[in-house]
């Protein structure tokens, strides 16, 4: 007996990731009873990010225009590229203001299983941009699993010959983390991976 | 509902819904079984860093109605992390886990091939498993399957194979010159070849020469692809990145 529309609302928002029947629900009547103004706005933030928001054609990270904020921020050291999986990741990484290079995102890693092999990602893209001779140093920041591993092993195979340094991000025990509460695999991993102080 | 513990190696996840997994899992006592793993991808204690492929593990499950069960703890017995330090090795263990994976059905037990692939994958972490050692895997494990490929005599007639003999895959292996008009598909194979496989499937590990591997894996990835009905992605992987 609702309205159609409410329906059809519901219906698109429950297609969300983590959005179930209920909260699809109850965000409906939150869009219904907002001022009309916010429901313009909504439309119109979703409509310009399918038209607008695009790959950058350097790193290929999200942008709206042609190149991202990090490749055309001047500030940012080229001599370091870091690469990684997907745009999620860059951004974790971004929040750690650590790195000040400049990025690479793959869109995705090798998967033997899944049947997804080098041509399926921006590996090519990548030693194309190496060309120029501008990078020293590339960080393999890629998931420290087994196809993450096998991405890094086979990025190293193809850039070592180029005279590039290659490092990978470390892995181990967390900060502040407990030795009393780590799981095998981080322990195991920490322990092969030690430094000599 | 019954609740069991059991020694397994991880073939292959997937992930479903918001944050479970799916996990294909060759047990020693309960063969192949897909489990369930709850909030697998969210909580970062449960499962952490066990639910990967090859991993060999011990699980807790439980029985449920469905023919999935439900995975309640794992704990690394054999990480076989030497295994994950170079790209050709990853590429021969995923390969074997896919080919076990393919080669068993759910709920049939299947001790010697959990034993066959347990002990391939130490050798790999080992680094004592060279490209030829895959194909000697892959001879066994057909044979532990049931479909140990002919390679001493023709398939078709019984006699030897002959100086120019040729491979059949849907007759199961070696057909000699006369029999051949009778294996429409069959291929023309170097002689050497098969005695090189033959030498593989009686337990000798004499490194084959490369170009005689790589007429191998062709041999096979056909043999394969016929009786499973689909070619293993992996060998694609493989092709792709250089590897055998």
């Amino acid at each position: 007996m609702t309205p159609d529309p409410l329906n059809r609302l519901v219906a698109q928002l429950a297609k969300l990731p983590g959005i179930g029947e209920k909260t699809a629900q109850r965000l409906a009547f939150h869009i219904l009873r907002a001022p009309g103004e916010y429901a313009q706005e909504l439309s119109q933030a979703i409509r310009e990010v399918k038209e607008k928001v695009h790959l950058c054609a350097r790193c290929f990270s999200l942008t709206d225009s042609e190149l991202c904020g990090f490749c055309r921020d001047n500030r940012r050291d080229e001599r370091t590229l870091c690469v990684v999986e997907t745009f999620a990741d860059l951004m974790a990484l971004e929040r750690t203001r650590e790195f000040k290079g400049r990025y690479h995102v793959l869109h995705g890693v090798l998967s033997p299983l899944d049947g997804v092999g080098p041509e399926q990602l921006r590996i090519k893209e990548l030693l194309t941009r190496l060309g120029d001779g501008h990078v020293e140093e590339i960080i393999l920041a890629t998931n420290p699993d087994v196809e993450g591993e096998a991405t890094a092993l086979y990025l190293t195979r193809l850039l070592k010959p180029m005279g590039i340094r290659v490092s990978r991000i470390a892995q181990g025990l967390p900060m502040g983390g407990d030795l009393e509460y780590a799981d095998q695999a981080t322990l195991a991993k920490a322990l092969s991976a030690r430094r000599e102080l | 509902m019954e609740r069991f513990v059991d020694e397994a190696l991880v073939l292959s996840t997937v992930d479903y819904g918001e944050s479970d997994r799916l996990v294909t899992l060759l047990t020693r006592e309960h063969g192949k079984l897909t489990a369930f793993a709850a909030g697998a991808r969210k909580s970062k204690r449960r499962f952490a860093g066990a639910l990967e492929p090859y991993m060999r593990l011990r699980v807790q499950l439980v029985e449920t109605r469905g023919s999935t069960v439900r995975l309640d703890s794992a704990d690394i017995v054999a990480g076989y992390y030497g295994a994950r330090e170079d790209l050709a090795l990853i590429a021969r263990a995923l390969y074997a886990v896919e080919l076990c994976r393919e080669l068993t059905r759910d709920h049939e037990p299947h001790l010697e091939l959990f034993e066959l692939l347990e002990a391939y994958l130490g050798k790999l972490d080992a680094k004592e498993a060279g490209p030829t050692s895959l194909l000697a895997f892959e001879l066994s494990a057909l044979a532990q399957a049931g479909l140990m490929p002919r390679f001493d005599s023709c398939s078709l007639c019984g006699g030897p194979p002959g100086e120019r003999p040729r491979f059949d895959q849907a007759h199961g292996g070696a057909v000699c010159e006369p029999c051949g008009f009778r294996a429409r598909d069959a291929v023309a194979v170097p002689a050497e070849l098969l005695s090189g496989l033959r030498a593989l499937q009686e337990g000798q590990r004499t490194p084959l020469p490369a170009e005689l591997r790589a007429r191998a894996r062709g041999v096979l990835n056909v043999f394969i692809s016929h009786h499973l009905g689909r070619r293993l992605k992996s060998v694609d992987f493989m092709a792709q990145v250089g590897l055998d």
